[in-house]
């Protein structure tokens, strides 16, 4: 019998998915001793001169992240770093890393594909902008440059494109040269459907064929036989029926199948009306919506203007924390005509209409005026609503918790989908997900896997991969207030040494897009700067680098501090 | 009279038990760095101003002892609060997960246990036999192999390659039988549950065997079975009297397997996609949702205890040198 290494490299691998899967089960305190150790360590200062103590990092327990650790690791070896790292549970990395900005040397994560992270606002401001720099906020490595919020912050309220696409230009360059943080790759979405069951099914950027993210990757879809429904996978599955209630990404998005939002984002990410037929912004504080004429609740009574400023009144009235977002900043609603309703904004606002026409949904209001009425609870957000009623594309039929969430077409939608039904099947294991669509249990696979697993499932004469680039992007942080890390020459050189395409094609395939020292994707070609300075993978270079800003090596060519 | 006395001062442990255990549970979950609404940070969904309104909203804000006094007065009422991550009563959470992981656990624990037990008595008796060396082998092999791996194996076998079962979950949702025997009622759910329960029973076979195995060996050697062997009584009478003797140390055992019943398998119902009260759990703590993990987890204990409490009275009344310490 020969021995591939190759083999038992993937065997490997697979083995640590699993493991990194059942890592959910590990209890957070063992994660947690350690990493206070490792801040313990990191603190240590050692003496100008001396050897630099060990860079601590930490990460969440996915199996990619530790094979980019594992890269890292080596890399930085050569230059005489040594680098240790906590991996921790997700909920151990929120709860310490957001919640406490209790954190290491370095931080890694990987950020998903979201629908309001296309427009370039949310990376330059949640995570790069000072005000996030306090506890809950996404600034954790506290990067705070007052040129850089001033850039940032002008292109939030910044309503024409040509100066808003200089000034976020202008802050990537700014972020790019104080090195806050190292963008590594942009991870394509690897998904697969069954081509036998099923035709017309169309990527969008970001979402891929199967997330919910973006409602119109279920409507083109056609059956090639009789069953004239399709059965998506994902790991997760929804913790309420109500609109009001959950800021979560996946929960939200299923609820906005049912609920229309005013616009959506087509294929390739330009925004497209949805519930609103247009919209003018008739001064940077003032926006009128057209509603689309003709449009039906799921109970069969008509979508009026009335509903649109119920729902905005209702949210501005209770506030929910889940729609923050809208709650900010928009000031009021008038209706000002038979189709048109009118926004006034607090300030204006460059990403409205993506982030919040894109995101708030029209509620009917014969149901949620009566809510929460005299039921005793607190707010809206605690309604059950175990019968939504609303005006998107989806119609709520039964969700079994834990087992499957089936929704039908609402045929009266203006665009109505070509099938009948939508099965959302939670499946966490993604192994199990892609044995189902093997076994034709299931029809779309909904999350993502790596390039191996597609490359062995689409050996399938039924199935077809589909791979999506998306705006999600892993990430190193710096902990810019310690040191070392405060010495812009180390960032430097840790970029420097830093080889993002070789951990892309090692870990990934070469499936993505490599990161362009940026948080904004280079496929956002509207929104990214080409031009950032983007420091070249090499170790000499590196190396350079840090015997120009005077540290040294030992004997043992362990790097020492500037003396 | 003794017995009485005795049942008394075990009740009266009990509850003390129970107070305690709800009491540390209460702490326990909220030393965790964290709270319900810190998941909702890591999206960046949630601006840490909203943060702290909800917050608010859900009394997080207030001090741990008004929490807790708050908790223990609607415990009282038998309330057992919303759950911070579903926004419903915690029952309504709890008790559909209880179920599904009842359909699941039930026929592993009778599997288990008459098989087990069964097998264990007869390896006891046959004792320094070639059948009960190799029977104490192959009984131990399950005990040593995690039960995912048990799983897993069972899954590429008899769902991949043979395709006999479905992969994961509890029922088709759409089934449409097409033969006789598939239109029989509980098909569907049969055909998830087979493997599950296989992989479930195989793990938990050991534990029951071999304390009855052990328990029988010590029963062999006591004075009273000599006693009966002169007395002539049939081997088959003999071992009879053994088995009921050896029982006592596995209806201990019952009730704690029990209660880790309830708690689900969280590595099972995750390889079988089963939507179960290990899952359930686990997410829980994840989410930081207090009042979910307290129910579960207080539930589990709580059977544990009180099972444990009925064994001893049981012991009492089977054992009457018991209720005399």
């Amino acid at each position: 019998m020969s021995f591939n290494p190759m083999d038992s490299e993937l065997t490997r691998r697979r083995l640590l998915q699993f493991l990194g899967a059942l890592g959910i089960t590990s209890v957070s305190g063992a994660t947690l001793a350690g990493l206070e150790g490792a801040i313990r360590e990191a603190h240590a200062q050692a003496a100008p001169g001396s050897v630099m103590p060990k860079l601590q990092a930490m990460s969440p327990n996915w199996p990619d992240m530790i094979e980019i650790w594992r890269q890292v690791t080596r890399d930085y070896a050569e230059l005489g770093i040594d680098v240790e790292v906590q991996q921790g549970t997700l909920d151990t990395w929120v709860s310490q890393v957001v919640g406490e900005h209790k954190l290491p040397h370095l931080v890694s994560m990987s950020w998903g594909g979201a629908p309001d992270r296309m427009d370039p606002d949310f990376f330059l401001n949640e995570i790069l902008n000072s005000k996030r720099a306090a506890k809950g906020g996404l600034n954790y490595g506290h990067y705070e440059n007052p040129e850089y919020d001033k850039a940032a912050n002008a292109q939030r309220v910044e309503v024409d494109e040509e100066k808003r696409r200089a000034l976020v230009m202008e802050a990537q360059a700014i972020a790019a040269k104080d090195n806050p943080l190292m963008v590594l790759f942009h991870r394509d979405i690897i998904q697969a459907y069954n081509k036998a069951k099923f035709k017309g099914v169309t990527p969008i950027f970001g979402n891929g064929i199967g997330y919910p993210y973006a409602p119109l990757a279920y409507m083109g879809i056609e059956a090639l036989t009789p069953r004239k429904m399709v059965k998506v996978t994902s790991i997760y599955d929804i913790a309420s029926l109500n609109p009001f209630l959950t800021p979560e990404v996946y929960n939200s998005s299923i609820l906005r199948l049912m609920y229309a939002t005013f616009v959506t984002r087509d294929k390739d990410a330009n925004i497209m009306p949805w519930a609103a037929e247009s919209w003018t912004l008739v001064d940077p504080t003032t926006m009128d919506i057209v509603l689309r004429p003709n449009q039906t609740f799921h109970d069969g009574k008509p979508v009026t203007v009335e509903d649109v400023k119920f729902t905005f009144d209702y949210i501005l009235k209770w506030k929910f924390p889940a729609l923050a977002r809208v709650v900010d900043s928009v000031k009021s609603a008038e209706i000002t005509g038979d189709n048109t309703v009118r926004l006034k904004l607090n300030q204006p606002y460059a990403a409205f209409v993506p982030n919040v026409l894109g995101y708030a949904f029209i509620a009917p209001k014969h149901v949620w005026e009566k809510v929460p009425g005299d039921s005793g609870l607190a707010s809206p957000a605690d309604w059950p609503n175990d019968q939504p009623i609303g005006s998107g594309p989806w119609k709520y039929v039964e969700w079994r918790k834990g087992e499957y969430l089936n929704l039908a077409a609402h045929k009266e939608f203006f665009m109505p989908a070509k099938l009948d039904a939508l099965v959302m099947l939670p499946v966490p294991a993604i192994e199990n997900q892609i044995g189902m669509m093997e076994r034709g249990e299931a029809d779309v696979f909904g999350w993502t896997m790596d390039v191996t697993q597609g490359k062995r499932l689409g050996q399938n004469p039924e199935i077809e991969i589909v791979q999506t680039p998306t705006h999600g992007l892993h990430e190193i942080r710096f902990n810019l207030v310690m040191p070392p890390l405060d010495n812009p020459a180390l960032r430097l050189a840790l970029q420097h040494a830093t080889d993002r395409k070789k951990y892309l094609d090692i870990i990934f395939s070469g499936a993505g897009t490599l990161a362009n020292n940026s948080l904004i994707t280079p496929v956002l070609k509207q929104w990214s700067n080409p031009d950032v300075p983007n420091p070249e993978p090499s170790l000499d270079k590196a190396r350079q680098v840090l015997k120009d800003a005077g540290f040294t090596w030992d004997g043992n060519g362990k790097l020492k501090l500037p003396s | 009279m003794m017995f009485w006395r005795y049942a008394g001062r075990r009740l009266a442990q009990t509850v003390i038990t129970l107070f305690l255990l709800l009491t540390i549970m209460f702490v326990m979950f909220r030393l965790i760095p964290g709270d319900p609404t810190t998941m909702l940070l890591g999206t960046g969904e949630l601006p840490p101003e909203a943060q702290q309104q909800l917050r608010a909203a859900w009394g997080l804000d207030r001090p741990m002892w008004e929490q807790y006094l708050s908790y223990l007065a609607n415990l009282a009422r038998g309330d057992l609060g919303l759950s911070l991550y579903f926004r419903r009563p915690v029952m309504e959470v709890v008790l559909p997960m209880l179920g599904n992981t009842l359909i699941l656990m039930a026929p592993i624990l009778v599997i288990a246990l008459a098989i087990g037990i069964w097998a264990g008595a007869y390896l006891g008796w046959h004792r320094g036999e070639r059948v009960e060396q190799i029977g104490s082998l192959i009984a131990l092999l399950p005990r040593a192999l995690p039960i995912f791996w048990i799983a897993i194996l069972l899954l590429m076998l008899f769902s991949y390659k043979l395709g006999w079962f479905p992969i994961g979950g509890m029922r088709e949702q759409f089934f449409y039988p097409e033969t006789w025997i598939q239109a029989l009622p509980g098909y569907d759910l049969a055909m998830h549950l087979a493997l599950p329960v296989i992989a479930g029973a195989i793990y938990f076979i050991s534990d029951p065997l071999m304390i009855t195995r052990t328990a029988m060996l010590e029963v062999r050697g006591e004075d009273y079975m000599q006693f009966a062997r002169a007395q002539g009584l049939s081997n088959r009478r003999l071992r009879q009297v053994a088995r009921r003797n050896a029982f006592l140390p596995v209806l201990t055992y019952i009730a704690i397997m029990v209660g880790f019943a309830l708690g689900g398998q969280v590595l099972l119902e995750y390889v079988f996609s089963w939507p179960g009260m290990g899952r359930l759990m686990v997410n829980s703590v994840a989410q930081r949702d207090y009042p979910v993990a307290q129910a579960t987890f207080f539930l589990m204990a709580a059977v544990v205890i009180i099972l444990n409490f009925i064994v001893d009275l049981l012991y009492g009344w089977l054992d009457p040198r018991i209720a005399y310490d």
